[in-house]
């Protein structure tokens, strides 16, 4: 038991306590740089219910992350499927790396190389529309657009890790399953849909709980895609991240930001307890 | 810091005085004494162009201070100031001259993370020889002085001489109703009709308040202002009403009816610098910045139809002591030698704010200055209101402002502009209102 105690210490300095700190802090008014912070209850939720860029960046955050669920989870899982089954490929391993890729490439030169690809006057996107026929399209200005150029760029870099994790879970699966449904005879398609995926919901479970946590979680993306040093960057996307920072660095908000935090923290653990429900009980079914 | 390692250093002396390595060490502990006494300051700007200025600045003074290690840490702006909330509020940000806007320095000086300047740097700036009273208020709180000024952002039309002789123009705009009348004629467009060159440059896009200071700067030739004081320290909103149904009508039709700007068209000083915008509303920088990347766009300045913003900067100094402190302040005060702040203006192009020096080297020699230096006498100035909450309403209004630009409907309708400006000065008098700082 004492053995655990350093790890435990560093548990709660690292998380407990931020955890904790942010919690007390939505309770009070406080402006960063003044020593008194006195205590106004619920006041800073009641406030927040009524901030029209909270809900703006509440609702471009819930639209973000369900897309980028919604994208990732079917791709991954499809693109691990076709890459588990060229495995016996000299190009397996290449075909791994290339979706890998995008996920350990740094966020910031990333999010710059998209922000080119969606520029309306310059980016190769528009140039590929307009060949075909299709008007250029404002990407990074237009306000369902730009949401969507977020939800592009984040499952982009999420599909990296999904693919390898449900790599792992392709490998893990039992061969003798497979073979019983071929001699039935089932078609590929038919063992992907009707075995592979039932056996795969641990996985998906772990996938689709990182995913949605880390797309809640997204700031950087749409801090680069709208910004620039001059002029016409983009269209700023307000999703919780970004306002929580605006709250606590420009407007001098800091409780106001933590209740902005606590929201985010309840969000996340509610979504992640109805995920954990959802998929184990069907997964008793 | 300085201060601990120099007692960190007395400790370890007063324990091995008196043994037999005494004498050996000695010599190792006078080395490292020497290593100490070389000085470091750091200086935090805002403006990454800046950074050749405090190293031009630094360099001038190594006669004087032969050690003294100057460190040049210039940031976009926005992150600047996070780093000063950050960086005072933990203590650590070491011994720094720190570049800030008088009205955001307000909050610090408050809340004391910014001391007072030293006496012979007050008498310094309060010297009517060196500062008019308008940057002496800046730089102070309550007749106390806490920084030194240094330069202001202060806002002039430029325009493209070849554009404007090609479209006919042969002055610069001088009414409102002009600048969108030129702008229709400056626009060059496609043969579909699409611009691609815009006739007069908006900021329409981004994050941060700089959309509403921008906004803030139109709306003051039409006699307006986001918030007015009522003389006993408290404001209210003060642009929902004519001058802010004419700012905002106007940045709609150019948008969305006739169409000289778009959102996404390249926009500001790069736009500017490579041709594809005729004329842009920006400080003083800008000349520093064509004379560096396009040294051969033929462009002028002009002032604006009523006045412009003032936005002067001052340099403070944390809450040091000793050396450190006299080593922060000399580097401050080391800004504002004339041949330095005569480096400023030919170099970077901010507009120095101390009287008394002889400018006239470099604005003979750059006629763009003009429009900076010899405005009419009736021009007008504005500034941001040293209040706390001044970035969220601006910030708060940026957002607003963003929905609107974009919102082709709102146009051609006045009621609705009307509506959007009472709503929106309906938030700016709330967030007055939280802070106990509402006008009845």
């Amino acid at each position: 038991m004492l053995a655990f105690l350093p790890t435990l210490a560093i548990f709660a300095w690292v998380r407990i306590y931020p955890i904790t700190e942010t919690l007390r802090l939505s309770l009070h008014k406080w402006d960063i740089l003044s020593k008194n912070k006195p205590f106004i209850g619920l006041d800073n939720f009641r406030e927040l219910f009524h901030d029209r860029l909270f809900l703006d960046a509440l609702v471009n955050t819930s639209i973000i992350a369900f897309g980028v669920l919604a994208v990732t989870i079917p791709l991954a899982i499809t693109i691990a499927a076709l890459i588990h089954h060229r495995t016996a490929s000299r190009f397996s391993g290449f075909y791994e790396t290339a979706v890998f890729i995008p996920h350990v490439v740094s966020l910031v030169p990333a999010a710059m190389a998209w922000k080119w690809i969606f520029d309306a006057k310059l980016g190769p996107l528009n140039a590929l529309l307009q060949y075909f026929g299709v008007p250029a399209q404002p990407w990074l200005f237009d306000p369902v657009l730009s949401v969507i150029c977020i939800i592009v760029l984040c499952s982009w870099q999420a599909l990296g890790y999904a693919v390898l994790i449900y790599l792992v879970g392709f490998k893990s699966l039992p061969v003798s399953l497979f073979e019983a449904a071929k001699l039935d005879g089932a078609g590929g398609i038919q063992r992907f849909w009707y075995v592979s995926i039932p056996l795969l919901k641990p996985i998906t479970l772990y996938v689709s709980v990182v995913t949605l946590i880390s797309g809640f979680n997204v700031y950087a993306q749409a801090f680069v895609l709208a910004s620039d040093s001059q002029g016409a960057p983009g269209r700023l996307v307000r999703v919780l991240v970004l306002d929580m920072l605006e709250n606590s660095f420009r407007n001098y908000r800091v409780g106001y930001a933590a209740s902005e935090a606590v929201v985010l923290l309840a969000i996340v653990l509610v979504l992640t307890l109805i995920q954990f429900g959802l998929l184990r009980e069907k997964g008793r079914a | 810091m300085r201060a601990h390692r120099a007692r960190k250093s007395r400790s370890i002396k007063a324990k091995i005085a008196g043994t037999p390595l005494a004498l050996a060490v000695a010599a190792g502990l006078s080395m490292t004494t020497t290593t100490v006494s070389a000085q470091t300051i750091t200086v935090w700007s805002g403006y990454p162009e800046m950074a050749p200025f405090y190293e031009h600045v630094a360099e001038s003074m190594k006669d004087e201070y032969p050690d003294l290690q100057v460190n040049v840490e210039a940031i976009a702006l926005r992150e600047h100031e996070k780093r000063i909330a950050l960086g005072l509020t933990s203590g650590s940000a070491g011994v720094t001259v720190i570049e800030l806007a008088g009205s955001t320095a307000s909050r610090y000086i408050e809340n004391d993370l910014i001391p007072a300047a030293p006496e012979n740097v007050a008498a310094f700036v309060k010297d009517p020889a060196n500062f008019g009273s308008f940057f002496v208020e800046t730089a102070s709180k309550d007749g106390t002085v806490y920084g030194v000024p240094l330069f202001r952002g202060q806002g002039a039309l430029f325009y493209n001489v070849d554009m404007f002789e090609a479209a006919g123009l042969t002055e610069p705009p001088r009414t409102m109703e002009e600048y969108t009348e030129y702008a229709e004629k400056l626009t060059q467009r496609n043969e579909n009709g699409n611009p691609t060159v815009s006739g007069w440059s908006l900021r329409l896009t981004g994050g941060g308040q700089g959309i509403a200071e921008k906004f803030w700067i139109n709306l003051f030739q039409y006699g307006g202002s986001v918030i007015e004081p009522d003389g006993n320290g408290k404001w209210r909103a003060n642009y929902a009403n004519e001058a802010g149904r004419k700012a905002l009508k106007q940045y709609l039709e150019n948008v969305h009816v006739l169409k000289t700007v778009t959102p996404e068209m390249p926009a500001d000083a790069e736009a500017f610098e490579r041709g594809q915008t005729a004329m842009f509303i920006r400080e003083s920088w800008v000349i520093g910045d064509i004379a560096a990347k396009a040294p051969d766009l033929n462009y002028a300045t002009a002032p604006l139809p009523r006045g412009s913003i003032a936005l002067p900067t001052n340099l403070y100094v944390n809450s040091v002591e000793g050396e450190d402190a006299e080593a922060a302040w000399a580097f401050a005060l080391a800004t504002n030698e004339p041949e330095n702040l005569i480096w400023l203006l030919d170099n970077v192009g901010w507009l120095p704010n101390r009287s008394g020096v002889d400018y006239s080297v470099v604005t003979d020699r750059v006629p763009a200055f003009a429009a900076f230096v010899d405005y009419p006498e009736d021009y007008e100035f504005f500034t941001l209101p040293a209040i706390g909450p001044i970035e969220e309403v601006l910030t708060r209004l940026a957002g607003q402002l963003t929905a609107a630009y974009a919102n082709a409907d709102l146009a051609q309708d006045d009621a609705a502009i009307d509506a959007f400006l009472a709503s929106a000065a309906e938030e700016t008098n709330n967030i007055l209102s939280r802070e106990g700082l509402l006008a009845e």
